[in-house]
Order: C-alpha cells, then structure tokens, then sequence
C-alpha cells in the first residue's frame, strides 16, 4: 500500500503486455437522411414516374451532365432549369468485375459495374450490367437500361442495364 | 381589394380581435398604428388594454396617439402575416418600418394567433378527422391515457383522443383529468404535422406545451401513421431518403485499456501512475498527456468513493453501439475513488433508484454484473452507500 | 510561447453565408455548400477562376458521408485546383481559418477560400457526438454535448437565483441580437419579462441545462476569402486584417471534475487567452475589443466562457450581463449575430463567428452592426474535450510587434 491507500503495483512485462492485449466486437449505428434537393429531386423522380432519364446542359461549357448537378464546376454556371431528356441507350466506356460478396453490395458477386455514357449525354453514370456473362462485355458495348418494377426513389429505380 | 397569397388586408383584420389571446396579454398597454401602402392597403390602430383587444379601421390621415408605428406595402404584410415572407428580412430590407416603441412588435405573435387564409390548406380540424384511419392499434397496448388537443384560433378547437384497450375514441372537448395536454395554435399544428415546424423549437419557443405524464407524451408519435398530406397542399416534391448506417467493427484494446478490461473481470479496478507528475489516470492510457511521457505503473485504486459529478438526463439519446434509445432519466457521474486526488475522477452511471438522493459529495460503490466480459458494462452502476 | 512568424499579411476579402435553419430539403449539401461560396465570391467581386486553393470542412460522421469534400468539388470551386479537407470537431470551422490564414501568410497561395458546412437534418447529432469518445469506455456513457456541470458549478460559486437568472439573461440577449439577423435559425422574440417563465418551465435537456439554453441544430454553409496583402489592397476597399490566431487542446475528458475547485487546471479557452492576449501586449481585453464572436454552445457555457476568454475573476462575467454590457451598444458586445443559440450548422459555426466578426469590423453587419466603428474583434471556436481557437481581426494594420521571441 502507498501513501494514498492504493495497491502499489508493478512494471508489466512484455510478455504480460501481450496478454493483456484484447480485440472487441463493437458496432456502430445510427440513422441519417439525405436530401436530394430540388435538381436531384427532379431527376429521380422522372425516372420513377416517366421512366425518362433526365440531364442538364452547360450552355457555357455544351456539356450535358447525368446525373444532374445544379453547378458547373468549371464556370460556375447555374444549371438547375437546363433540363434535356436522354437516350435510354448508350454504351459501356469501362466497367468492373465484381467478385467478393458483401452486405453493402447490390447483387450476390460476380455481378458487371460499368461506366455507361447514354446517347446524348457528356459524362457517364456507374451502373449494373445484367444479361451478359461477365467475360463477354466489352468497352464499347451498346447497352438499354431496364427500370425497376419497385421503386426505391434513387439511382436504382433504374434497376440495371443490358445489352441491346 | 387586392389579394396576396390568398387574402387581402381587410381579411386580416377583419380577424384580428377574434385571434386575441387575453392570457398573455397581462398589463400590455398599447396602441399599434398600420399604415398598408400600395394596392389593397389601408390604415387601422389595434388597442391592446386591460387584457382586451380594439381593432378600428382609421378613414382620415391622423392615427392619433400611438405607441408603435408599422408602415409597409400590403404584400409585404399579408406575406409576412401568412409566413410567406421573413419577418426579419422584410425589416432588415427596409420594406418593413417601425416606429415608436419596438418592444410590442417582438410581442405581437404571443398577443395574436397567427392568421390563416380561410381556403388555404389543411386545418388542424382536418388532420384531427384523420386520427382514427391513421391509428395504430398495435402502438396502443396496454395504454390507458385521455390525450388532450388544444389548438386555438382558426380551423382549431379542442378534442380528447381516448385510448383503451387498444382502441381510440375522439370526443370533442377537453377531458377532465388528461393524461396528457397538448396546447399549440391551429396553424403551427398543421405545421408541425406537415414536417414545416420543428417540434423541440416549437417547445423552446413556447408555442407548444405539453403537460402530464411525460412517459405518454413520449409515446404518442407511435400511436398514428404520420399525416400524409394531399397533393394540393404540397409543393414539388422534394426526396428525402431516410437510413440507417450499421457496420460491424473492431477495436484493438492495446496492453493498458487491456490490463484495465481484464482487472474489471476480477473486481478490481486499477489505475495507472504518471512516473512525472504522480497522476492516476482512469481508465488508464499509455502516456501522460500532460507530461508527455509514459505511464506504466498499474495501482489498485476503489472500488468505493465520493460522487464529485451526477448529470441527470432527460434527453433521449442513441446508444451510438446498438442504435437503440436510452431509457430516461439516466444518470452518469464522475467519482472520486479511494486512492484517487484532485480531477482523478472515474466516469460511470448512477442506479436509477439512487438517482434523486445523490449529491456531490455521497459515498457510492460499484454494483457488479454476474458475468463480466471485460467491459464497461461489468460494473452496472454505482449506489449509494447508505 | 514563441509566437509564430507571419510571412506576409492577410486580409479577409469576401464572405458568403446561407440562411440558417432547420430543414434543407431544397438543397443537396454540394448546392447548398454553392451557395455561400457564390455569395463570398460575389462579395469580393471575383470569379472561380481568381481562387487557387480551397480549404473545406465539417463534421465527420454527422452526415454518414465519407469525404465530401469529393463530391463537393463540383459546387466549391476547387476543381484543378489545390484543396484541403479539415476535420477538428466543433473547431473545424475556425481550423479551416487557421489553415487559409497560414497557406496565404506563407506565400504559397494569394487567394484561399475557406468553407465550413453542415446538413443536421441529414444526420443524428448527438449520436455522432457520442461516436467521438473513446469505443471501449466513454461512448458507452456518454450523451453527445449535453452536459450541466458547468451550471451545477455556477449555482455552487454564485448562488442558485443569481446563476440561473445570469444564464437566462444572457440567452435573452443572444435572442434579441438573433431577431436582427435575417440568417438566424432560432429568433423567439424573447423579452426580459419571459425569465421567470423560462427558468421554470423550459424543458430540461439534463439537470439545469434546459431547452432554451441549449444550441439548435441547424442546416447552412459559410465561407470566408483570404488574401495576401498587395491583392487585399487591391481587391477590397475594406480589407480585414487577421492579426493572430491560437489554438489549444487539452485532454480533459476524464479530468475535469473535482471537490475542490482550486485542483482544476485553468481551462483551454482562459489559457488560449492568456497566451494570446501576453503574446499581443494585450492587457484589458474588454476594453481592447469592441466585438467579441464566441462559439456558446449554451447559455451557460456562454456565461461561463466570457470569465475565461475576458481573463476576468470573480463575478465580474455575471455584472457584465446584468448590466447589459454585452448588449449591441454596450461596452464589448457578445455575438451581435445571436451567436451559436441561435444557429449551429456545426462544421459552419466557427467560422460564421470569424465572418460575422470580419463582418462587424468591415461596418457591414447590417441590422445588427455595432455602433461606433468597430476596429478590433475576436472570434471563438470550440470543439472536442474542450479545444479553442481563437482569431484576432483587426481594421487597420496599425499594430505593433510584441515579444516576438518571447
């Protein structure tokens, strides 16, 4: 005992160091939201009730940007009313084979992520690509997007693409 | 006369001494002058006294004595009236001016209910015919309570919701011994059920107040599906997804929190000792911040000592590790444990039981969990030593 | 504490705020972080293309997007160009302040925007707050910022009626400042006469710290343009200098509470001062500074804080409130903005403290401008287990050097 009523202890050793050396389990959870805005709102909603794939155009740059963005990052201008409506069709610029399963993930592994620029439009969007065996697509390919049944008010109510 | 938003000045006034509120209207002394300019204006002087409330409407150019002065163009009033238009920004823009006394401007929303358009929208009398088809009998379990409805002013009225034996009657009214009383003007309750008013600033404003049981309070967003508003009295829609984020993680313990975890298992808890400056850090951590140099000299320290800290919380909180509510009230505190100094303290919860009858100052002891992991969670709480 | 070496000077040339408020839904964060860009631009009179670095920041886990910074790219204006995210906390606002102020003084970069932004509504608040404690012991326990220590210490050092009635005198205050400013999130039209009401019926978040006391959660956006001194000159007509800044941390989640208060350490915001203020020559900071910025989390820490970021002793905070001396016309105005009660978009709340205080020197607060030329202002930030940051704005580029080595 010292002075203030503590157990004087000791200096741990290496090896007692190492036992003592735990991994926990731990979690993290909490619930978030996130806000479209009234540009994505737009977007979204097109595609839920039109089953119409909407863009803007850059009357500065000409660009036409899918998704949507109200700003264009290189001059600054407002796009927010610059609406023009796309090709369901485009073609596959690059992709991605997706092979390891995890919960996060849209579809049971191996599933096609590609890069897809539609008719008409400048940049290209990340989406599935379904009905063709991954060693069969190709930069290049032409492909349609097939929209969802059940709409699950983003991105996925395009619910895949495939080949035309 | 010319109508914004769906009502014109003379509307407005028309209905002002109806939306008087004489509670808090206690010792105002008051004339406020109206001069509305432009299309669909007029003058009126609005007498706040002895807790009543004159509206005239003035023909000549003289508005007589006067304590404030409120001169602007009938759009702007009409907006800001119906919330259409900030109040502040009008002001601040110039397109608002007020002369005389400011104090009774800040005061006019607690002396009148606000105005709403007579055809505009949904009234709270709407959404409270909507709480059968929107009721959920299985929310309503065992509960027995009388949940009163007080919303003054236009399209308002008072009602009793009576749930028991998980059904609900609605009478018109309000019951004599309520559970719980809700008191909230007609308009900011629909707009508090179409998501336009926030409920905690709504409270902190004071233009809700909910009295009685607190526990049942809690509960009634549980007892109806949320209102859904009709299309009409929605603008664009604008998407909102709600989720919840839930990884999986692990963290690494290293030898000192480990050391600590371990000794919680075998009913100890240990300190460690800063070799510079003497300090015993709980939980302990691998260097003095403070001396910057590292602290391995492990001390018994408890397990009783002295509360230096009790919170007691009323606020419904996240368990951030389960997503799962708090029950409240709970209480954490800082303890000062046998062998500790000065801001040695140890952070823990207080037994519930406990939680009024402790002060800074009471002797506590751990209450330990049957089976300890090595966690937090292996002391459950501490009590008082009585 | 050595002073550091300012390269060049650095002038504030722009600032662009949103509205504050409780719903965004209008906006996604990138649009609405757009906004206050614009509008700094606007104010500065300059394009995009005249930025050449951006410094960007808010909370992590707040709105359980993983570097927005990314995505934002598109809205701030740092495509091809330098950008830096920072993440301290409730600092994060005044951090990406101190960064701009060191990347222009350096002579690395002549025009820096800095960007605070934060979507509450997006996220939980209190559970991200909760998530920043250690995982094995203090998230267990803790409930994110909301804490009445420091009103049960008051209550010990003052008596219960003083300490209650100072502590809503103040939120009163705030409120009366918050009703001129059109950006405010919260502005109740609180009167003196309310107090009563209020001490006893606010609802109580934990033990004395009661709704009214306590900061809203708020959605909104700020930034705040640098510039080196020759461009400053020569873009502005009304540059505002930053004089100093300071920031300290302490670690003192686990070792702040004791019987006795003399064994308590002096906090991180009375030494941010006292090392800021020696280093300055500064030796009455209430006289010194017309207008004081604080991040008040609540009422109470408001009241609290002005003793410690005024070096003052005794009761001498407490005075300063009763007596109104904080009010808009008093001797050293508090937040003329409303301050942090009045809006919180947490990521934007310390640096809308440096705005609104450039804001206040530039004579361009608008309703809530204090009167008689405002010439030095200090803004607040606060964060983490009690970290600060402090800035020193200045009109004129009047001041001496002061125990540069010392």
């Amino acid at each position: 005992m010292d002075a203030t009523g503590g157990k004087r202890g000791e200096q741990q050793t290496a090896d007692e160091e190492h036992a003592c050396c735990k991994v926990v389990e731990g979690k993290l959870a909490l619930p978030y939201q996130y806000f479209a805005g009234r540009v994505g709102s737009r977007f979204i909603i097109s595609l839920r009730d039109g089953k119409r794939i909407l863009g803007v155009r850059c009357d500065a740059c000409g660009r036409v940007f899918v998704p949507p963005r109200q700003t264009c990052e290189r001059c600054f201008s407002d796009l927010s009313e610059k609406w023009v409506e796309l090709s369901d069709t485009g073609e596959i610029v690059n992709f991605t084979v997706v092979r390891y399963e995890d919960r996060h993930l849209p579809r049971k592994p191996p599933f096609v992520l590609a890069l897809i620029r539609l008719r008409g439009a400048d940049t290209p969007m990340a989406h599935i690509v379904e009905g063709v065996a991954p060693e069969n697509v190709r930069i290049g390919m032409n492909v349609r997007a097939v929209f969802a049944d059940k709409t699950t008010n983003c991105i996925l109510d395009i619910d895949h693409f495939e080949p035309v | 006369m010319a109508e914004f938003f769906g009502a014109t000045v003379e509307d407005v006034f028309k209905t002002q001494d109806a939306r008087f509120r004489a509670e808090d209207a206690k010792g105002v002394d008051a004339v406020v002058a109206y001069d509305i300019t432009g299309e669909g204006g007029g003058r009126w002087r609005v007498t706040v006294r002895d807790s009543r409330a004159v509206t005239e409407k003035v023909t000549g150019s003289d508005f007589g004595a006067f304590t404030t002065k409120i001169t602007t163009d009938a759009e702007t009033f009409i907006g800001v009236t119906v919330g259409k238009i900030d109040g502040t920004a009008a002001f601040t823009s110039g397109r608002v001016k007020i002369e005389g006394d400011m104090k009774i401007v800040a005061l006019l929303p607690r002396l009148f209910t606000k105005y709403s358009p007579p055809s505009r929208g949904v009234s709270a009398r709407d959404i409270i015919a909507t709480f059968p088809e929107r009721f959920r009998p299985e929310a309503a379990k065992g509960l027995d309570a009388a949940i009163g409805y007080n919303l003054a002013g236009e399209g308002g009225g008072q009602w009793t919701a009576v749930v028991k034996d998980g059904r609900l009657e609605m009478r018109e009214g309000l019951a004599e011994n309520l559970t719980v009383n809700q008191t909230v003007g007609a308009r900011d309750y629909v707009d508090l059920m179409l998501g336009k008013l926030d409920p905690m600033v709504a409270i902190g404003a004071g233009r809700l107040r909910i009295t009685g049981d607190m526990e049942v309070a809690k509960v009634l967003p549980k007892l109806f599906r949320k209102y859904e508003p009709k299309e009409v009295e929605r603008g664009p829609e604008l998407i909102v997804l709600k989720k919840t984020i839930s990884v999986g993680m692990r963290f690494s313990t290293g030898p000192v929190m480990g050391r600590f975890l371990e000794g919680l298992k075998g009913r100890k808890i240990f300190a460690n000792v800063c070799p510079s400056c003497g300090r015993r850090q709980l939980p302990p951590r691998e260097v003095c911040a403070v001396c910057r140099c590292r602290a391995g000299e492990f001390v018994e320290v408890g397990p009783e000592g002295v509360l230096v800290n009790v919170e007691i919380c009323y606020y419904a909180s996240p368990d951030p590790l389960t997503g799962e509510t708090r029950e409240t009230p709970y209480g954490t505190s800082n303890i000062l444990l046998d062998g500790c100094r000065g801001t040695e303290t140890f952070w823990h919860y207080i037994k519930r039981e406990d939680l009024f009858d402790v002060k800074r100052g009471s002797r506590v002891r751990p209450v330990w969990a049957e089976s300890r992991t090595g966690s937090v969670h292996d002391i459950k709480y501490f009590e008082m030593v009585r | 504490m050595k002073k550091p070496k300012k390269n060049r000077n650095v002038g504030i040339i722009g600032v662009g705020q949103t509205i504050y408020s409780s719903h965004r839904e209008d906006v996604n964060q990138a649009e609405m972080v757009h906004e206050a860009v614009a509008l700094a631009l606007k104010d500065a009179g300059l394009t995009r293309d005249d930025i050449d670095c951006v410094v960007h920041g808010n909370m992590e886990l707040f709105e359980m997007v993983h570097q927005p910074d990314i995505w934002h790219t598109i809205a701030t204006g740092a495509y091809g160009k330098s950008a830096f995210r920072l993440t301290t906390g409730g600092t994060t606002g005044t951090t990406v302040v101190c960064a701009a102020d060191n990347l222009v003084a350096s002579g690395l970069y002549d025009i820096v925007v800095a960007i605070g932004f934060e979507k509450l509504q997006e996220g939980h608040t209190t559970g991200g707050i909760t998530n920043m404690a250690d995982p094995l012991w203090g998230r267990h326990l803790q409930t994110g910022a909301l804490t009445d220590a420091t009103a049960q210490a008051m209550i010990r050092e003052f008596g219960e009626e003083r300490a209650l009635r100072a502590a809503m005198r103040m939120r009163v205050q705030m409120d009366k400042h918050a009703c001129l400013n059109p950006n405010s999130h919260r502005s109740f039209g609180l009167d003196y006469s309310q107090i009563d009401d209020l001490m006893k019926n606010s609802p109580r978040l934990v033990g004395e710290l009661r709704l009214i006391h306590m900061c809203s959660q708020s959605d909104g956006a700020c930034a705040v343009i640098f510039a080196g001194e020759e461009k400053a000159k020569k873009l502005s007509d009304k540059p505002v200098w930053v004089r100093d800044h300071i920031t300290v941390h302490r670690e003192e989640t686990f070792t702040m509470y004791s019987l006795d208060p003399a064994d308590r350490d002096p906090s991180s915001h009375r030494i941010a001062a006292q090392r800021l203020f020696e280093r300055n020559g500064i030796t009455n900071p209430v006289e010194y500074f017309d207008v004081f910025e604080m991040y008040d989390p609540s009422a109470w820490w408001g009241l609290d804080w002005l003793r410690d970021f005024m070096l003052l002793d005794g009761d001498e905070h407490l005075k300063m409130v009763e007596n109104d001396e904080i009010l808009i016309g008093g001797k050293m105005v508090m937040n003329p903005s409303g301050g942090v009660v009045a809006a919180n978009p947490i990521g934007a709340t310390a640096i809308v403290r440096v705005a609104e205080a450039a804001l206040q020197v530039r004579g361009d607060a608008g309703r809530h401008q204090a009167p008689g030329g405002v010439r030095h202002a200090l803004a607040s930030g606060f964060g983490g287990t009690y970290w600060t940051v402090l800035v020193m704005l200045e009109k004129d580029l009047d001041w001496q050097e002061v125990s540069a080595d010392g």
